[in-house]
């Protein structure tokens, strides 16, 4: 069990930055998550802290030990890979044992190190098979029982779920929850999956470009995203984004007008494009709104589509007449285009006029030239608290 | 075809009934055609329809022709067994041929055809008091083993680098290699042999005269060098076939990548390794040039198999038949190897080593 700690970790290759400056620090026993679109360097990150891959510059620490130049072997980690790489020519008890026989453990501690580690990950009565006559779902407990015998300071997961079906993929999530609730051990998870990334870790990084866009537990990437990147990347449907211009009557766009301060709107002036951010579970229908506290002005839209998910019913609203129905852009980041979602016993139908809100305690206020952001609430009585979010973790 | 008549087989069934009355002798027609309603069948009948006076004139070859135009299988099937058959005898016949050489008694010689002259088998008993000759089998045996050795292991870490290593250079030095395997080897003799018949201080313990002269290494040295070219092909192709993930997965267990090189990614290119193992074996055991040489021709002096078969060879008599003999017991080593290395290929691939 360590602690990990990356310093302005950097890897340049010919033309390309996969990883660009990137500094973290990994409380000891901690479940962190690296998660980003694909290509963004959360993969490259992971394999600089195995030693799989050699930092262009800066420092990797596991515990207090510098091992930036130190072979996978040494450094104390076990990796779970994306596509499983059992050695296809050797039984699950000789595959799970590898590593012990590499570092001449007697045979005695071999067998029951492996058991035990069998037991955990409930493969008992199977470490004489073949890894092609196992199921996916096994095939994947002898990797991780593989990465457990051998009390790894530090386990590492590169989407070790991808290639599972839907059904073993949650499955096996609260497996790997009960596994590091049992073990304890410092936990790196790479996944491009953001729901995997909410429901496990304690911490979540996000990145992209190869840049560390935030990383904070699961529910502030969530309630206060640092940037617009995470807030589009985090939850599922994707936040709305309107982008407009800060006057002073607060936020006006097209079609949206958020009455607000332009004080209260700390980091830009009257006239500077901003961008506001609103999931679709904030936004409502007039009639059933009453709850809501401090809502925003009516705005009238049209339904386009409605898509019954069943525990809740997603909604396409135009925002003006000439709204286009292009099928080429994303429908949440269409500039005329507003999801929102409603509970299931909503009657609601296609292609009728209704009055929206918004909930003002969460929406999100964005720099339109940054990204970064502003503010997330809009209520009267709370502080701004862009500062909170917190973009360096290395601080 | 009764059930789903349509009229084009009403009709078709009507020409078959006047084509059959006129020609009734042709019955090996018939049982293609009762089985009725297959497209293929279909086709070959309208060509008949189309040109019944031309069939009055067909001899069975262009009948034979006209079937394989709709069946085209069938041609390919002949040719499959014209090639196999014209492959096996040009490759089986001269061991038959050997055999009957190696069977005819001491003087008679001439004139062997297809039997032998009478029946000696005691030549095969011969050819080991004549001369030494399992001595230089031995030779061959340890020279081409060593051979085998040297290639593998350095071709293993050549494979290894141009296969799964990116490095600037790679392409311009496989290429360099590829070109030293195109070197006529007569062209290295020359200096190679005075070199080998140099004396080094450093070899003196090891060689009475210091001397590579009159060694297996005399042999061992070029020829690995001049087969490696091929081993190093082939084992780079199957190496970086070997998914990353595995060579990973072993490097984070607990290996070097050497380690994982040997652990890992040799076991899994079985296959490979044992092709590149047989065909160096198989050329340096048959390679003449080098091995008639770089020895004195004395088995003691580590001379292989080729001198041993020429030593019958004297001055004024030639013993064709111990020669006969020597060469076929010569073959069997080689013979048994490909049968053992086939029988580890065929389980190499069939055991799936590479899905993952």
């Amino acid at each position: 069990m360590a602690r990990v700690q990356l310093e302005h970790v950097t890897k340049r290759y010919e033309e390309v930055i996969a990883v660009d400056d990137i500094s973290m620090e990994i409380e000891d026993g901690e479940f962190v998550t690296f998660v980003g679109p694909s290509g963004c360097g959360k993969s490259t990150t992971m394999e600089t802290v195995a030693g799989l891959t050699k930092p262009t510059e800066g420092q990797v620490y596991i515990g207090e030990k510098d091992v930036t130049t130190l072979a996978p072997k040494d450094r104390g980690v076990a990796m779970v890979f994306q596509n499983i790489a059992l050695f296809p020519h050797m039984n699950v008890f000789e595959n799970i044992s590898f590593g012990l026989r590499l570092r001449k453990y007697d045979d005695e501690e071999v067998s029951r190190r492996v058991e035990q580690a069998a037991d955990i990950v409930q493969l008992e009565g199977m470490l004489d098979r073949m890894p092609d006559e196992m199921s996916g779902g096994q095939r994947q407990r002898v990797a991780i029982a593989r990465a457990i015998v051998r009390n790894p300071d530090v386990f590492l997961m590169d989407e070790p779920l991808a290639n599972l079906d839907a059904k073993l993929r949650v499955h096996m999530r609260t497996e790997l929850q009960r596994l590091h609730r049992e073990l304890g051990t410092t936990i790196i998870y790479v996944t491009h999956d953001q729901a995997e990334a909410m429901t496990m870790s304690n911490r979540i990084a996000v990145l992209n470009e190869g840049r560390l866009q935030q990383f904070a537990p699961p529910l502030e990437c969530y309630n206060q995203p640092a940037n617009r990147f995470v807030a589009g990347f985090i939850g599922s449907p994707s936040m709305n984004f309107i982008e407009g211009e800060l006057t002073e009557a607060g936020f006006q766009s097209d079609n949206v007008d958020v009455e607000l301060e332009p004080e209260q709107v700390p980091g830009v002036g009257v006239g500077d494009g901003v961008t506001l951010g609103v999931r679709p579970e904030d936004v409502h229908i007039v009639e059933t709104a009453d709850a809501i506290s401090e809502q925003t002005a009516r705005i009238n839209v049209e339904t386009d589509v409605i898509e019954p998910m069943g525990d809740e019913i997603f909604v396409y609203l135009l925002l003006s007449e000439t709204a286009g129905h292009s099928m080429d852009q994303d429908p949440a980041s269409a500039p005329d285009q507003l999801l929102m979602s409603v509970t299931p016993d909503t009657e609601i139908r296609a292609g009728t006029a209704v009055d929206v809100v918004l909930d003002r305690s969460n929406l999100h206020l964005f720099e339109t030239a940054t990204g970064d952001a502003l503010r997330h609430s809009l209520t009267d009585r709370s502080e701004p608290d862009t500062g909170t979010a917190p973009t360096e973790a290395d601080s | 075809m009764t059930d789903d008549s349509t009229p084009t087989d009403h009709r078709r069934q009507r020409y078959r009934y006047e084509y059959q009355h006129q020609h009734a002798d042709e019955n090996e027609r018939r049982p293609a055609k009762t089985d009725g309603g297959q497209s293929t069948d279909r086709q070959s009948d309208s060509v008949l329809i189309d040109g019944e006076d031309a069939e009055l004139d067909r001899g069975p070859l262009q009948r034979w022709v006209a079937n394989s135009i709709s069946n085209p299988g069938r041609a390919y099937r002949a040719m499959f067994y014209t090639a196999t058959i014209f492959f096996l005898f040009t490759t089986l016949f001269p061991f038959y041929w050997l055999l009957m050489v190696a069977l005819t008694p001491e003087g008679r010689q001439q004139d062997i055809i297809l039997t032998p002259n009478g029946f000696n088998p005691g030549s095969f008993v011969e050819v080991f008091q004549v001369l030494p000759f399992y001595r230089y089998m031995f030779n061959s045996f340890v020279i081409a083993t060593a051979s085998t050795i040297v290639v593998l292991v350095i071709a293993s870490l050549a494979g290894y680098a141009f296969g799964r290593l990116e490095f600037p250079g790679r392409v311009p030095l496989m290429l360099l290699v590829l070109v030293i395997s195109f070197f006529p080897p007569a062209a290295f003799f020359i200096p190679l042999n005075d070199l080998f018949n140099t004396s080094f201080f450093v070899l003196e313990p090891i060689t009475s005269d210091g001397t590579l002269y009159n060694t297996p290494g005399a042999m061992v040295l070029p020829l690995s060098a001049i087969f490696m070219p091929l081993a190093i092909f082939i084992l780079t192709t199957f190496y970086s076939q070997i998914p990353d993930g595995l060579e990973d997965a072993a490097r984070v267990e607990g290996t070097t990548r050497l380690g994982a090189l040997f652990r890992v990614i040799i076991p899994l290119s079985a296959p490979g390794v044992a092709t590149a193992g047989v065909l160096t074996f198989i050329a340096v055991y048959n390679e003449f040039f080098f091995s008639f040489l770089m020895t004195d021709g004395q088995p003691e002096n580590w001379a292989p198999i080729l001198e041993g078969i020429l030593g019958y060879q004297g001055q004024y008599q030639v013993m064709y038949h111990l020669m006969a003999a020597a060469s076929i017991i010569g073959v069997i080593p080689v013979a048994i190897l490909v049968i053992v290395a086939q029988e580890k290929i065929v389980s190499g691939l069939t055991a799936g080593a590479l899905k993952e």
